[in-house]
């Protein structure tokens, strides 16, 4: 079956897939080219692009700042819904408790809500609790929107657990609390890894939430700071942008290169997009 | 209530808090706000009463306050009375100019704060600096334009004492006209269904949902999940990881590079115009070519979902069943139509119930393309919302009208969570916990 | 420590699985629960333990009343189906979880650890981790884990149903040598008879809820209940002959089989339905009561061979004999059973 011809297939794809190559390709290429204007090829080697990282871009932070902003931002939102998901994740797992049934539904349906919806309702109360334009507040903000999805998918880790380790633990003595710690969470641990990355890479890239709700200079992401560059039509440099990009997307490429199959799964049990 | 009870509520205790106050809470109020006329004029936190010109005129014609009083409202006054005179005492002035004020302007009324410091500068005792003489005048002011109320008790107050017993009806009527913060109303709504523009958009939407999802999200997700299985596997897994490139990038780069390959100079003109095509911006040259962008942009991403999925829905399909139909002479076309696809009726499903949703909502990567341009060609609901309420250029924020357009998305939204527990078969995923004690 | 069930019932949501049961288990005995799937006995085994709650009925260990005692505080060891070890721990630290549980010192753990190793001989495989090893290897990691703590009561939910064939016979062996050993009071909970029978030294045989006969393996063989029980135990299985009584024998509808009445039966009324059980081993060309088939089926067991004989009326009679009858399939035979060992059982399935 597999021994059929299969060179029109790939030339199918590849002209699919055109668009995507070349842009990424010249992701790449400009950032330490110069082309002369209409251009198709470069003609010139240069690393002035890369000033972005050494100079300020107009009245902006530096990218260092936007760059801590970002990793603050992103490591702070992923420690929340690790720690909150793993603990949810098992009561609703595993736990015989009043109301189990609507805490799960509920998880079950804002898992899959639009959260975007709501971001005019989230300013107005972000400005009322006066966390506008801190980093805490758009943190607790993706944290929470971030958590039913999280929630679930650690549910459905500990339901792979075999019930009787959990059986064993017991009659070994120790709590459902120290079984949970000792015993079961040990067993998750690909499970942790992987929302783990998910949600760094999700908070990594956020761009709404931190526009509308945290975009002053001094708490600016990585995806704002770039934003507010490319619109601003002072300086219409996609050299620089584009410089500015691959170095944005450094952490992403490398996280998904080492950690691939673990993603794989996740992206493709419905996520947002 | 057993341990293991409360240990589960304490382990759900966090996630319950962070959820309520930052979801739940946003959908409640989501719904609080589309009934509200909040909005940049308003301010957010409440407002005070205030007589202004704007007020008065608004309130020429009114029924319900009498026009005299209207008049009256609008004029400003000064009057030398004994509040004012003991307000004098206290302050830092002296005591020969606050005597000789009382004696000569004592009862007197001014038709303006001017005139009255015209008559102190009159005085022999008078302040020496211009300064001090405006601010001995102004306690005198008596009028209640222009000036700030706390609460609907104190504007009452303030009102009566300036201009006698008002009638309650016509309190009434001042104080919500005088009102600056904002207040609830169901105008959003009669709003919503009678906008012409909102029209266009609605229809925006339903074209561009329906263009995405058919085209590239089921579509092409479709082609590139039944062709990478043909494939030899390292083309395979090359051309599914050149797919996920747009959804593992930040959209800001990710669309940065569309507008790249379509800007004036940009790679498209470069490679076209030798063919003697002239440069334009296709992202925004016309109605056309700026659809035809905001739905590769957006298709480019929703691709790789239904790629991941349809793939793996694919291996699933066991391969004895493809060996025996490649055995009994099926080509790959027939392979395709009679084992393969039907096979996927339920991941398309999912797929597309999902991507409906996702697409109606996220308006992220238009915002960052054509952001509803040229013109406004290419809104859609979501953008629209967003615009409305949290960034414009006219700069009057609508956060209320705003809100009331999001509810009809955090409704609909609601309602295909619904579908989701009904297709996701919600009693099989709440099994009972074994451990009873 | 002997085991005391009083009348326990257990509901899940609105069913009934187990209705007022009563058992004991006395001091050192090894007691098997044994039944077809579905009939309560890991039901009862984690009520025993103190996983699911008794909704009816006490529990005592001695004369200690556990029924309301947390698991942890039972002191009952448990060896699962799955074996159950912590995948994330080394052989050393799964024997030793219990007693760093209790806070026990380093030392003193390392000390027991090693000796339970050696109790159950894999001391060799202490730094390996479950995955590591065999199926008998993990069976015998999780009898020492569960043994560690000195329990009063050893409890085992189908131990053997996850090994092969031959561990399955060392395993036999070695856990009655441990329990016998320990002195232990041990209840197995299992659906095969033959691990019942040659492990336990009792057999409670439970059907839907319900316990139907506790002995003795041998005095429950040869001297079953009622025709469930009958059928339960043996393998192959017994025969069962649905006869009529007529003058003092009974026999089938068209007498193709005719078994003498023993005395204590010589009462019964012309008429009378009986089921007769005759264990395969009891249909043996020697034995006297005769009776012509034709042979339908001939397995070869090695050591022994299994007949199939089919009567005239049709009814099928099992027969088991050592290698040696020089006969095919289509012969016809005149074969006999012994009938001091034929079993009688009434309309309603009771043993007479």
């Amino acid at each position: 079956m597999r021994s059929e011809r299969t060179w029109p297939i790939t030339v199918l794809l590849a002209a699919a897939s055109l668009p995507l190559l070349v842009m990424y390709a010249y992701l790449i290429l400009d950032t330490f080219t110069d082309s002369a204007p209409g251009a198709v090829f470069p003609n010139r080697f240069t690393l002035e692009h890369w000033r972005f990282l050494t100079e300020r871009q107009g009245s902006r932070a530096s990218i260092w700042q936007a760059t801590l902003n970002t990793f603050i931002f992103a490591t702070s939102t992923t420690a929340l819904v690790l720690f909150i998901s793993s603990t949810a994740g098992y009561a609703l797992s595993r736990l015989a408790m009043p109301f189990r049934r609507l805490f799960l539904g509920g998880v079950l349906i804002l898992h899959a809500f639009p959260t975007i919806t709501l971001i005019i309702a989230i300013f107005l109360i972000l400005q009322m609790l006066g966390l506008y334009n801190t980093l805490t507040g758009v943190i607790l903000v993706k944290a929470s929107l971030e958590l039913p999805f999280g929630i679930w998918i650690m549910k459905g880790f500990y339901d792979t657990v075999p019930w009787e380790i959990e059986m064993s633990g017991i009659q070994d003595g120790a709590g459902r609390f120290q079984v949970w710690r000792e015993l079961v969470l040990p067993m998750v641990y690909p499970g942790i890894l992987a929302l783990g990355i998910f949600s760094f890479l999700s908070g990594w890239s956020e761009f709404i939430l931190p526009q509308v709700l945290a975009p002053d200079a001094s708490v600016q992401t990585l995806s704002v700071y770039m934003a507010s560059l490319i619109f601003d039509d002072q300086n219409f440099n996609f050299n620089l942008f584009k410089s500015v990009g691959l170095f944005y997307m450094i952490p992403v490429i490398i996280l998904y290169l080492v950690f691939q199959k673990y993603l794989m799964n996740i992206y493709g049990g419905g996520t947002k997009g | 209530m057993t341990r293991q009870a409360w240990l589960g509520f304490g382990f759900l205790a966090p996630a319950t808090l962070f959820v309520v106050a930052f979801f739940l809470a946003p959908v409640v109020m989501t719904g609080f706000f589309a009934f509200t006329n909040m909005s940049t004029a308003t301010g957010i936190t409440g407002g005070t009463y205030r007589i202004t010109e704007g007020v008065i005129s608004r309130l020429a014609g009114s029924e319900d306050v009498p026009a005299p009083l209207i008049e009256a409202l609008g004029q400003q006054q000064s009057v030398v009375d004994p509040t004012g005179l003991a307000a004098l005492a206290q302050g830092d002035f002296d005591a020969a100019f606050v005597a000789e004020l009382e004696e000569e302007l004592g009862g007197r009324t001014f038709a303006s704060q001017r005139e009255l410091e015209g008559a102190i500068r009159d005085l022999d005792n008078r302040p020496r600096r211009v300064r001090d003489i405006k601010a001995a005048a102004e306690l005198f002011e008596r009028s209640v334009l222009n000036v700030d109320f706390a609460t609907q008790a104190d504007f009452a107050e303030a009102i009566q004492a300036y201009a006698g017993p008002v009638p309650d009806t016509a309190m009434t009527a001042l104080a919500r006209a005088a009102y600056t913060g904002w207040s609830m109303t169901t105008d959003n709504f009669s709003r919503l269904f009678n906008s012409p523009e909102l029209g266009t958009v609605a229809v925006n939407t339903v074209f561009y949902i329906f263009a995405t999802l058919t085209l590239f999200n089921t579509g092409f997700a479709l082609v590139l999940a039944i062709t990478t299985f043909y494939l030899p596997s390292r083309q395979a897994s090359f051309f599914r990881t050149v797919w996920l490139l747009p959804r593992i990038s930040p959209p800001v780069l990710y669309v940065l590079l569309w507008k790249w390959l379509a800007w004036d100079t940009g790679f498209l003109n470069a490679v076209l115009e030798p063919l003697g095509v002239a440069g334009r911006n296709w992202m925004f040259d016309s109605e056309t070519s700026a659809w035809t962008f905001v739905i590769l942009i957006n298709g480019f991403v929703g691709a790789s979902m239904g790629m991941i999925i349809l793939s793996s829905a694919i291996r699933a399909i066991p391969q004895p069943i493809l060996y025996a139909s490649a055995v009994d002479g099926a080509g790959r076309l027939q392979q395709i139509r009679h084992i393969i696809l039907p096979q996927l009726r339920w991941p398309l499903l999912f797929i597309t119930s999902y991507q409906t949703l996702s697409l109606l909502t996220s308006f992220e990567y238009i915002l960052l393309s054509t952001d509803g341009g040229p013109g406004s060609t290419t809104e859609v609901w979501a953008l629209a919302a967003y615009h409305t309420a949290l960034r414009n250029y006219a700069g009057n924020l609508q956060y209320g009208y705003g809100a009331a357009m999001a509810l009809v998305l955090v409704v609909f939204g609601i309602a295909m969570s619904f579908v989701y527990l009904r297709l996701f078969n919600f009693k099989a995923l709440v099994g009972r916990p074994r451990i009873e004690q | 420590m002997d085991i005391r069930i009083e009348n326990f019932t257990k509901r899940f949501d609105k069913t009934t699985v187990i209705e007022d049961l009563s058992l004991t288990v006395r001091d050192g005995e090894m007691m098997a629960l044994l039944g077809p799937s579905g009939c309560g006995k890991s039901t009862t085994l984690f009520a025993i333990c103190g996983v699911y709650t008794f909704d009816e009925g006490r529990l005592f260990f001695g004369e200690r009343d556990v029924t309301g005692l947390a698991s942890q505080k039972r002191n009952v060891g448990v060896v699962f189906q799955s074996f159950a070890l912590y995948p994330h721990l080394t052989v050393a630290q799964n024997i030793g979880f219990p007693l760093k549980v209790r806070g026990e010192s380093r030392a003193e753990i390392d000390r027991q650890v090693r000796s339970a190793a050696e109790m159950v001989r894999v001391p060799e495989l202490l730094d390996r981790r479950p995955g590591q090893l065999s199926g008998g290897q993990q069976q015998r990691v999780a009898l020492a884990r569960a043994l560690i703590r000195r329990p009063d009561v050893l409890l085992m939910d189908e131990p053997l149903a996850n090994l092969d064939a031959k561990l399955r016979l060392d395993m036999r062996t070695e856990i009655r040598r441990l329990q016998q050993e320990t002195g232990i009071t041990a209840i197995l909970v299992t659906h095969d008879q033959v691990e019942a029978m040659s492990m336990c030294d009792r057999i409670a045989i439970m059907r839907e809820g319900r316990i139907l006969q506790i002995a003795a393996p041998r005095d429950m063989y040869d001297r079953p209940d009622d025709t469930f029980v009958a059928g339960f135990l043996g393998n192959p299985p017994i025969n069962f002959v649905e006869t009529q009584v007529v003058d003092g024998h009974c026999r089938t509808q068209r007498d193709t089989v005719r078994v003498p009445l023993p005395e204590r039966l010589i009462g019964l009324p012309a008429g009378a339905k009986l089921t007769l059980g005759v264990r395969p081993e009891f249909v043996q060309p020697s034995h006297h009561t005769r009776f012509t088939g034709r042979i339908t089926f001939i397995e070869s067991q090695g050591r022994e061979d299994l007949f199939d004989l089919e009567l005239e009326d049709g009814t099928v009679l099992r027969s088991i004999q050592s290698v040696g009858a020089r006969v095919g399939v289509g012969d016809a035979v005149e074969w006999g059973i012994s009938p001091h060992d034929v079993l009688f059982f009434d309309d309603a399935g009771q043993r007479l």
